[in-house]
């Protein structure tokens, strides 16, 4: 089993690692760097749960070799907070405050895909969310709930609420 | 200052509370609630670590010396295994232990045919050997380093093949296909010849008295669970004491058969429930759990199951299917005198719940959906080699009413009557007659009654047709709503229901020294919103916070036990015991406080944080009460079903709830392709303790039932049972772009308050699964005058019926 050494950077920080070649961004995030934020729903590409941001673009972690993500910025659930503060994001607040959860198993994907949409797109219609969002699936049903949340986030970011 | 207190809308005691928990309930028709009763939407209890990635589920546990397990699986559906060499497998560096059917012991698991791990396979993709190693990856090597020779037996899939005489048999040693029973499960009501039935009335004079008689046949659609989290469990042992982190709704089932199958007390095993991820019924790891806490046991470290995606397609359980055959006898004026049917349903190879889905259907949906007086049921369940069935949502009845809605229309538009009316004018209500599943598969037959929440049904179906706007958009029957070169709108409605059990339960509720409570309970939170109900009533039943109640669930080394969160039961059942406790402790509290306020404890009322003396200021802080006297503990238990009785007839209420749902379709004629445009849906609560969660459960149920009628095929080979499209590219959930947008969307909550759930709360979740199916073939049906029964409805199926009507032409 042929590993690596590489250094990944992960919600600001650095970490070295010695990982498998074949192992993917999901499995080290998760296993060596205990970021269970981050899920598996099918580790097949089909479903946006394990969606990260790496650059700012949403990928899907599960097909995402760890090597690839070297020198790259890569974005968990659990880096989106105000790392001063511990604040949640307004995104993160919206689903909160609507519910925009039922088993929590998407929400991860579903709130960072959501953010790489609001930092391009300020003022998004629905059709602009469905579409963004229409790689992560919700076995819950939730889609209706959750782009509900999502114009709330973009309207408070608007307002300039920030991490507020 | 006093805070708002209304967390599920203002602070009541119902005139019979306290005869309820004395078991002695007389329903009060009249009971005075205050008018604008609307619940709160609090944020729910887990909403910040699931937003935060802090929730801990099942696969994200990880203990020290770890080992994973993995499972090799049968490629055949149907074979014996003569041999199974797994010595490779064990001498690959890494590899802790195997097990095969030589080396398990010989025990049941829920499934009751086979042993835990079997010499004859009889579904593609059951387990014949488990591996535990010290990563995945290696198990996973492991897994081809075993040898096995199969002697490939025959094997059948197909109902009617399996029902015919010298068909293959699912099970060599069953005789039979139809199932009648095993030496550990009995079904007390069936027939000689394996058939369950139900009858009331006389349907053959009921038919004699139609003006109009139909008849037809249903398939209904296999469909896949999808639980978000795949199977997973982690088995730990300390000396012989074991501890189980199980993703699983139904607790009780699996603790006991842990204990059996090791032949241990309960006391030395404890269950542990959080986080759950919704299964949408029946989820439970079964043998899984079982062959993980054996691989545990031998080398002795703790190991973890994680299925993959395909494995939970192949390894798990899925939708029954049932073939349905309805006859109805209608007069011309709406009056349904008659009503036949026949439900055969497809098992496959085995099922943990034999005959609830069927007993459910026979009782629910095939003679009290519509109060007709005539009605006979029969149904069989008939073995195959493809993965058993097990629990999915509405679990029996939307099987059935989605055969049952179609007829139904069928006999609306042969009198010519506006289908929303017929079902008005028909659907079951209050003083209707009622029975529990159970009592037709175990008896007896004893028929209760719909309690005055049931009134609900013909409002719900008022205020849907009300908000779709029916009178303007139905034109009249095979009038489409609008048509646009290809493309034809529709209009159709349905009406569902199906039960909210109410178990026995019980619950603690303890308060802590501050005057905060932890509310004990055996349910489980899997994203259906339990420990927000929870917490939102019994907060409101002590008058403190709602932030100041904390539930412990699921845990059975803490909290009572509880058969599970199936059967919408949670609000009517487990959220009820919750609330009786923290009346106990109320009780206590005031007993405690009456002292120190120089009064008796009648004169005494809990809110706002204290106790006060009613139309006083005279009070004192909860929180000082506990921290003098910090045992204040509350036990309770349901009182039974029985105690729950009609205040008129002294008749046994039975718990239910419905659904009226109308969709608007647009039908491309050139591709069948169906778009749903449009859903109104209308449910009733009794009361509803927190509305945003409600719509969420309303939004799940929705969303299933629209991917189950046209999206979602099941698509299982014919000539060898294996499922030709594990994962989720090829079966096909609905996503973002196929629910209906803004306020095309439309949920409707009725509240009436019922007899039994806290604070007229009741459960209704599953009833949002029931409806919508059979409405969307309604409604394409008023687009273009072409009913499609056979398959889901898809472009495909939706054009082979209109091209086989044209040519009928």
């Amino acid at each position: 089993m042929t590993m690596k050494t590489l250094v990944l950077k992960v919600n600001g920080v650095e970490y070295e690692l010695k990982v498998r070649v074949t192992a993917t961004l999901a499995e080290v995030l998760r296993e060596e760097l205990g970021l269970i934020g981050t899920k598996i729903m099918c580790n097949e590409g089909e479903c946006g749960a394990c969606t990260v941001l790496v650059n700012g673009r949403p990928v899907l972690s599960c097909m995402t070799l760890a090597i690839e993500a070297e020198n790259k910025d890569i974005l968990t659930i659990e880096g989106l907070a105000d790392p001063a503060t511990g604040d949640l994001h307004p995104i993160q607040k919206a689903f909160v405050e609507r519910s925009g959860m039922q088993c929590g198993v998407c929400t991860s994907g579903m709130i960072l895909t959501a953010k790489a949409l609001l930092d391009e797109n300020h003022d998004p219609s629905e059709d602009d969310i469905r579409n963004a969002l229409s790689g992560n699936l919700c076995r819950c049903g939730n889609y209706r709930r959750i782009t509900e949340c999502v114009l709330a986030a973009a309207e408070k970011m608007r307002g300039g609420g920030g991490n507020d | 200052m006093t805070e708002e207190f209304s967390i599920i809308g203002k602070n009541l005691i119902r005139k019979d509370d306290i005869e309820k928990v004395k078991g002695q309930a007389r329903y009060t028709p009249d009971t005075q609630l205050p008018v604008s009763i609307v619940g709160k939407s609090v944020v729910r209890k887990d909403a910040i670590e699931k937003v935060k990635g802090q929730a801990r589920y099942i696969p994200d546990i990880q203990l020290p010396a770890m080992l994973h397990a993995k499972f090799l699986r049968s490629p055949y559906a149907h074979a014996r295994i003569k041999s199974i060499d797994t010595s490779k497998a064990e001498a690959l560096p890494g590899v802790k232990c195997v097990l095969t059917h030589q080396n398990v012991p010989k025990v049941h698991p829920l499934r009751k045919f086979e042993y835990l791990i079997d010499d004859t396979v009889h579904h593609p993709g059951e387990e014949v050997a488990a591996v535990a190693a010290l990563t995945p990856e290696i198990a996973e090597e492991a897994l081809k380093l075993i040898e096995v020779e199969y002697e490939v037996l025959p094997a059948v899939f197909n109902l009617e093949e399996a029902m015919k005489p010298g068909a293959p048999l699912a099970h060599q040693e069953y005789g039979t296909n139809i199932y009648h029973g095993t030496d550990l499960s009995h079904i007390p009501r069936l027939d000689k010849d394996g058939w369950l039935r139900l009858e009331v009335g006389d349907v053959g004079k009921g038919f004699t008295e139609a003006d109009y008689i139909l008849d037809g046949t249903c398939e209904s659609p296999i469909q896949y669970n999808c639980s978000p989290m795949p199977r997973a469990v982690v088995c730990e042992w300390a000396g012989d004491k074991l501890t189980c982190w199980a993703d699983t709704q139904l607790p009780l089932m699996l603790w006991q058969d842990l204990a059996s199958s090791f032949g241990i007390p309960q006391s030395d095993v404890r269950l542990i429930c959080n986080y759950a991820v919704g299964g949408y019924g029946g989820k439970k790891p079964e043998k899984t759990a079982t062959l993980t806490a054996i691989l545990a046991k031998r080398t002795g470290r703790p190991v973890k199951t994680v299925f993959s995606r395909a494995e939970d397609f192949i390894g798990t359980h899925h939708r029954i299917s049932y073939k349905n055959y309805n006859k109805i006898g209608v007069k011309k004026d709406g009056t349904i005198t008659a009503m036949y049917s026949r439900i055969i349903a497809n098992w496959g190879s085995d099922t943990p719940e034999p005959y609830v889905c069927q007993g459910s259907a026979l009782v629910h949906a095939c003679t009290m959906m519509y109060e007709w007086q005539n009605s006979k049921v029969e149904t069989c369940g008939v073995l195959t080699n493809i993965l058993g069935y097990g629990a999915m949502n509405g679990f029996g009845d939307p099987e059935a009413i989605i055969s049952i809605e179609r007829i139904i229309d069928e006999a609306a538009e042969k009198i010519d009557m506006d289908p929303v009316e017929f079902r008005f004018k028909n659907c079951m209500r209050y003083g209707d007659k009622a029975m529990e599943w159970h009592q037709v598969v175990y008896g007896p037959i004893e028929w209760g009654i719909l309690g005055p929440d049931m009134d609900s049904f013909p409002e719900l179906i008022q205020k849907c047709a009300e908000k779709a706007q029916w009178k303007i958009k139905w034109k009249g029957w095979r009038t489409p709503v609008s048509i646009e070169g290809n493309k034809k709108k529709g209009i159709g409605i349905a009406i569902g229901q199906h039960h909210t059990q109410f178990f026995p339960c019980s619950a603690i509720v303890k308060m802590n020294q501050d005057g905060t409570a932890n509310v004990l309970s055996g349910a489980v939170e899997m994203g259906q919103g339990y420990a927000t109900a929870v917490a939102q009533v019994v907060a409101e039943t002590l008058g403190i916070r709602y932030e100041d109640v904390n539930p412990t669930l699921a845990d059975t080394a803490a909290t009572p036990a509880y058969f599970g969160n199936v059967a919408s039961a949670g609000t009517s059942s487990a959220v009820n015991a919750t609330k009786l406790a923290a009346e106990e402790v109320k009780r206590k509290l005031l007993e405690l406080a009456a002292p120190r306020l120089n009064a008796s404890a009648e004169d005494l009322e809990a809110r706002d944080g204290n106790i006060w003396v009613k139309g006083t200021n005279n009070k004192v802080p909860i929180a000082d009460i506990c921290f003098t006297n910090f045992q204040v503990t509350g036990t309770a238990n349901n009182p039974p079903l029985t105690a729950i009785r009609d205040e008129k007839t002294g008749k046994v209420i039975h718990p239910y709830a419905a659904a009226a749902t109308i969709a608007e379709v647009e039908v491309d004629t050139e591709t069948g392709q169906v778009e749903v445009i449009r859903i109104t849906s209308a449910h009733d609560s009794g009361r509803t303790i927190n509305p945003v969660i409600c719509e969420n459960q309303i939004d799940l149920g929705l969303t299933m039932a629209n991917g189950w009628a046209r999206t979602e095929e099941y698509i299982i080979d014919s000539k060898t049972g294996v499922l030709m499209n594990p994962n989720l590219l090829d079966y096909k959930l609905l996503t973002f772009l196929d629910i209906p947008k803004d306020d095309d969307l439309q949920r409707i909550v009725v509240e009436r308050p019922c007899a039994w759930g806290p604070y007229g709360a009741k459960g209704m979740s599953e009833t949002s699964m029931t409806a919508l199916a059979p409405a969307i073939a309604n409604a394409i049906y008023n687009a273009i005058g072409v009913r499609v029964y056979d398959g889901s409805l898809t472009a495909e199926n939706v054009l082979r019926a209109i091209e086989k009507a044209q040519k009928r032409q």
